[in-house]
């Protein structure tokens, strides 16, 4: 007994010991005066305050420590427990719709009836739907280069260097000489301090905008914006106001709101974007650039501007809405076009500052994550350029066609055109009874306050008929393809036509005509 | 047994004789060309002769002469390899068992080397009614762990301090990261803290230009920095190195051969673009051709082509699932997958990395507790998980995927990227590694970078989804439709691959569009009955301009390259594993990662793998891609590569690695000397995979 007592005490005496050894390294430590008085602060003989702050410590601990993939079962409110039968008789009762609807018979008529080429696209390809050569308003080749043979051949030759594929993304041996000759190539012609290349067009802009736009950016975005804008604005996360379309007056009383609000909340200076199109794919309405570039550096925005449908399209050379406005390509923050649709090569191009471009080699997803595109692509994108530069005539025979075919198209009465007169992309409408908005709309949606009205699948039959027919005569056209359901809102079923200066002006014509007529005729 | 073992060739790299000037501005020279093509064939006679001498008895066959009317068109890239021709017996001529004449016409040593020795073939297939045994991360001793925290430590507090004074004394220099004239910084100084801060300091490693074929070797534009990464200083000259960092599986990067014929060919009848989307008039016969093609060498009903791997994630994705949707996904899926899913609205849930328990009580949790708050059920669940992940070099476990699928009724996606053509006894990917009925998963999505030598991607299925996915996925109306180039790349590599069969061929006959008799549009793709998964591809489905040369058709070569992939595997795989290093994944995964941890390890493993007497480039991933301890280099092997190529790469890692103190893995008793490794390469490839 005696014993076991005397073990207790020194027990106890060591356990005394060790606790004021413990004290004292504690006051030892530097800022440990801090702890200390914040824990007396706290406690102020209160036990319950105490308690309260070691629950908030565990909880802080437990959240730390919590499973990142489980999240539902341990903090979720709504989470039900059930037996493993029940479980396994809720996994039997489940029915899950198909993964696809299959297409009913108007999708799949109008999937057969997509314009096909076979063989060499240009002017006049033959078509595998009717077998028959065609004049080629679809496809866009607008200065022609898609049929250049000297293009053709470096393109060749650079196969002979390269082979095909670039076989790794560009952080890892997939930089070749050729991508950075594009890059500087596609810079000198715009005059930029940089240019950034990527593989595809699509892509370009959905993987920028996430590169610089994070949570609690604000963007300021034109309510027609192209889907791929759409998507990359998406995954940003960052806050949208919409402005309606191509009106600059809308925007700058956007701009103002924004302005407002953001002093009435007192926030900290964010990152401020308007992003919007040169020529844009829906319409081929043109932006006013000059007064844009005015009316960002007023506000103090940062512009991203899609040139996809300007770049190689427009000005006396083809360098896009910059040359054509006569306002310096630095003045556009990030300006993106597409080398696929303005060099008839393959890929998209961001253009900026080194800042602007270096920012995108770490930090888009797209560029970093993907294989560089093809080197033989390259080779024929910065030769495209080349051909541009030097023959500014592709340019003017192209506006001139653009010209011929307004002429013509202008006389029909059961259409709308809304696209710009100098767009060698041009979308007919079906005639509307437009109306004409007085007050403005609300920013934070993307929808109008007088949205224009149509009957999306009556005026896409009949626009197809229209399509067809003019196949079928010899001239290849098409609707503007959408993925109904996907845009945020749905745009107006319209036929698109391409003009491209490979093709003569009588047979633009020649072409206009027939679809003219069959337009007249249809809707008369 | 061959000589297999050749330390460090001596290779003189001639780094100062090369030319440079930019290749856009040179006219063909025809004064160069004629004594680069005598030189070539110089040289490939005299290793003719020696193929002979060593193989005394056996017939060869006579050169075939039509070589040099393929080197009419050399460029100057060739006449670099052929300097190292004169030179080196490193990287331009083979070492080993001496090709015979017949073979080393068909490809450059430089772009695809020559192996002529049977036994370093292996067949990539999972034995049937094997285990499969779960890849388990092998932990580094703790002192390296804790050094790696230390680095990292180190490297962020020095950071820090660098940024608090930078800003105070040289704010010029932080201009971008501070507010100015009332905007926003365009990177705030904590987003780039990494990539200013760690990634900068070891951009030697990253963004490397280069140029020529990225095949067997590649040509490096050598550069240099004055100012600690801050700028990069192109020099004039080149190095040429072994390259086992590029996606080159099968090792189609040529650009000479049957393929690169080819693909002359298709550019000549199609041009260089395919001039817009592919509803908008940007299709053509090929892409439809090309399709079929893809569909068949899946074993799927149809196939559809997006023009970037990236892209046909990131665009095909939200057109399959939507809102009410739930995809599962690997929680190491690739970024396109991860950006698709955000795109579709859909909710997602991920599971530990192929964890197949955590994989069935996440599917019993979410098929029981349906959408959150609502509890409604979900409207359909897809499962993404990619056949081999890029940065593990692991696979998935099909077979119980699939049983699981059956239970829970979830679709299947798996993300081929990495595993189609690479894995497989018929290069089919991770069904034909499992012997697995390919239709069994629903949706089959790969990409041409890694084994075709090409680019984008494709997704394959049945008719009704593809068909849907034609319309609404974003790719079909909104980007560019795949170039004629690459596509001809894709049908060349991949009918050589299957075989082609051209019994039938001959007899139908082709109407005037170069188009078989009967298809007319996407939908109605004709279907060829005589095919039966995996077979050999009539000829009638095939372009009827395109001829291989007989090795490429017979698909001789093809299967030879499956072989020569799955030896050089198994082969680096086990290898760096007997030497004693930790490495991840699968033994038949191309992919083979070696774990470094340190971070300034990182930095040094690669410039001197970069430094050898034969350059080896490799590829260093580190965070944000991967964990932040476990820092790695990443091979890619190739079919490409010979048996030589691989033991100049364990050599150069078995030195590194001691210099480096990044043996951690086997213990010492248990591990090879490099050359017992090299020498029993053979032994070491055959054994069973749960046996290793």
């Amino acid at each position: 007994m005696a014993s076991a007592s005397s073990t207790l005490d020194t027990m106890v005496l060591s356990i005394a010991q060790s606790l004021s050894a413990v004290e004292r390294t504690f006051y030892k430590l530097p800022g440990s005066a801090i702890i200390e008085r914040y824990v007396r602060s706290s406690h102020q003989n209160d036990p319950g305050r105490t308690f309260l702050e070691l629950i908030i410590f565990f909880l802080v601990v437990r959240t730390l420590l919590q499973s990142r993939t489980r999240a539902d079962r341990n903090n979720g409110k709504n989470f039900i427990e059930f037996t493993d039968k029940e479980i396994d008789e809720l996994v039997e009762d489940w029915v899950p719709e198909p993964l696809s609807k299959p297409l009913d018979d108007v999708e799949a008529a109008e999937l057969a009836a997509i314009p096909v080429v076979a063989g060499h696209n240009g002017p006049h390809p033959t078509l595998v739907n009717t077998g028959k050569p065609a004049i080629n308003l679809a496809s866009l080749n607008f200065t022609g280069l898609a049929n250049n043979e000297h293009v053709k051949q470096r393109s060749l030759e650079a196969m002979r260097r390269y082979g095909v594929g670039s076989c790794g993304p560009t952080g890892f041996y997939g930089s070749f000489d050729a991508h950075l000759q594009c890059e500087s190539d596609i810079a000198e012609f715009l005059d930029t301090e940089g240019a950034i290349l990527y593989s595809q067009g699509f892509s370009t802009i959905s993987s920028a905008i996430p590169a610089f736009c994070k949570r609690g950016d604000i963007i300021v975005a034109d309510r027609a914006v192209t889907l791929a804008i759409q998507k990359g604005m998406e995954i940003s996360r960052s806050t949208i106001r919409w402005y309606d379309h191509n009106d600059l007056h809308s925007l700058e009383e956007v701009l103002q709101s924004v302005e407002k609000e953001r002093r009435k909340r007192k926030g900290p200076l964010t990152r401020r974007f308007i992003i919007t199109e040169g020529i844009f794919e829906r319409d081929g309405t043109m932006t006013d650039l000059p007064k844009l570039i005015e009316l960002k550096q007023k506000y103090k925005y940062r512009l991203i501007l899609d040139e996809s449908f300007s770049f190689g399209t427009v000005g006396r050379t083809g360098r896009g809405l910059t040359e054509l406005y006569n306002v310096k390509a630095s003045k556009v923050d990030m300006l993106v076009g597409s080398c696929a649709i303005g060099l008839c090569a393959s890929g998209g191009f961001c253009a900026g500052s080194r800042t602007v471009v270096e920012h995108q080699r770490i930090n888009s997803p797209a560029y970093v994550f993907s294989a560089s595109m093809p080197p033989l692509l390259a080779v024929s994108a910065s030769e495209g350029i080349n051909v541009l530069r030097d023959t500014p005539s592709l340019l003017t025979r192209l506006q001139e066609n653009v010209r011929a075919a307004r002429v013509l198209l202008d006389q029909v009465e059961c259409i709308s055109i809304p696209s710009h007169r100098a767009s060698p992309i041009i979308h007919l409408y079906l005639r509307n009874t437009s109306m004409s908005s007085s007050k403005p709309s609300n920013p934070s949606s993307p929808i109008p306050r007088d949205a224009p009205v149509f009957d999306i699948e009556k005026e896409e039959r009949l626009l197809q008929e229209v399509v067809e027919e003019a196949m079928a005569q010899g001239v290849m056209i098409t609707k503007a393809k959408r993925a109904r359901g996907l845009e945020i809102t749905e745009a107006q079923p319209s036929i698109r036509l391409a003009m491209s200066s490979a093709l003569s002006k009588a047979d633009t014509e020649k072409a206009v005509h027939v679809l003219v007529k069959i337009l007249k005729r249809k809707f008369r | 047994m061959p000589a297999s073992s050749y330390p460090t060739s001596p290779m003189a790299l001639n780094r100062g004789s090369s030319p440079t000037s930019s290749i856009f501005k040179k006219q063909k020279n025809s004064s160069s060309s004629p004594p680069t093509a005598a030189s070539y064939l110089s040289a490939l006679s005299q290793a003719d002769a020696r193929a002979r001498n060593a193989q005394r008895g056996t017939p060869t066959s006579t050169p075939a002469l039509s070589i040099s009317s393929s080197l009419t068109s050399s460029t100057e890239d060739t006449v670099l390899a052929e300097e190292d021709t004169a030179d080196s017996d490193g990287l331009a001529v083979p070492v080993g068992k001496p090709p015979n004449s017949e073979q080393l016409y068909t490809t450059v040593h430089t772009e695809f080397g020559h192996c002529y020795n049977e036994e370093y073939r292996n067949i990539s297939q999972h034995p049937l009614g094997a285990p499969i045994v779960r890849h388990v991360d092998q932990e580094p001793p703790y002192y390296i762990l804790f050094s790696t925290y230390i680095s990292y430590l180190i490297l962020i507090v020095l950071g820090h301090m660098r940024d608090f004074l930078g800003k105070r004394f040289h704010s010029y220099s932080y201009r971008h990261l501070m507010p100015h004239d009332g905007y926003a910084p365009l990177n705030s100084d904590f987003d780039s803290f990494y990539t200013r801060r760690l990634k900068q300091r070891m951009d030697e490693c990253f963004l490397q230009p280069v140029t020529g074929v990225a095949g067997r070797t590649i040509l490096l534009l050598d550069r240099y920095t004055p100012d600690y990464n801050h700028t990069q200083i192109m020099l004039e000259t080149r190095t040429r190195a072994l390259n086992i960092s590029s996606y080159n599986y099968l090792g189609f990067a040529q650009a000479r051969g049957g393929c690169a014929d080819a693909v002359e060919e298709g550019m000549k009848r199609y041009g260089v673009t395919s001039c817009g989307s592919r509803l908008e008039g940007g299709s053509s016969d090929l892409h439809i051709l090309a399709e079929s093609v893809v569909a068949k060498f899946v074993g799927m009903e149809a196939a559809v082509i997006s023009s970037m791997g990236f892209a046909t994630n990131s665009t095909f994705i939200p057109a399959l699932v939507s809102k009410g949707c739930l995809v599962i996904s690997d929680e190491l899926n690739h970024a396109s997958i991860r950006f698709g899913v955000r795109n579709s609205g859909a909710h997602v849930r991920m599971f530990k990395h192929n964890d197949m328990k955590a994989l069935e009580s996440l599917l019993r949790e979410v098929i029981s507790q349906g959408q959150p708050k609502t509890h409604r059920p979900w409207k359909k669940i897809l499962l993404i998980v990619e056949g081999m992940y890029s940065m593990e070099g692991t696979m998935v476990d099909l077979p119980t995927v699939l049983k699981l699928k059956e239970k829970y009724k979830f679709y299947l996606f798996v993300d081929e990227a990495h595993s189609i053509g690479a894995i497989g006894p018929h290069g089919r990917g991770v069904c034909d590694y499992f012997s697995v009925d390919p239709r069994k998963v629903d949706v089959l999505m790969g990409t041409f970078t890694k084994s075709f030598g090409a680019s984008g991607g494709y997704i394959s299925g049945n008719t009704a989804l593809i068909d849907r996915l034609r319309i609404r996925g974003y790719s079909g109306a909104y980007s560019e439709a795949i170039t004629p180039p690459v596509l001809t790349q894709i049908i060349a590599s991949m009918a050589s691959i299957m075989s082609i069969d051209a019994s039938v061929g001959l007899a139908v006959s082709v109407n005037k569009l170069g188009l078989p008799s009967s298809s007319s549009s996407s939908s109605t793709i004709h279907q060829v009955t005589e095919y039966h998964h995996p077979g050999p591809i009539s000829q009638r489905t095939l372009p009827h301009w395109l001829s291989l040369p007989p090795p490429l058709a017979s698909g001789a070569e093809g299967l030879m390259r499956l072989r020569r992939l799955s030896f050089n595997s198994y082969y680096l795989h086990r290898g760096l594993d007997k030497l004693g290093f930790i490495t991840y994944g699968h033994p038949s995964s191309p992919i083979v990662p070696l774990l470094i941890f340190n971070p300034a390890k990182m930095i040094m493993f690669h410039r001197m793998m970069k430094d050898r007497k034969t350059p080896i480039v490799i590829v260093v991933v580190a965070y944000p891609a991967t964990p932040l301890v476990t820092s790695r280099v990443r091979f890619c092997v190739s079919a490409s590569h010979t048996k030589e190529d691989i033991d100049s790469v364990l050599r150069a890692c078995d030195e590194i690695g001691d210099v480096l103190d990044l043996k951690h893995g086997l213990s010492k008793g248990e591990r090879w000397s490099v050359n017992e490794v090299c020498e029993r390469a053979v032994e070491l490839v055959h054994i069973p995979d749960n046996e290793h």
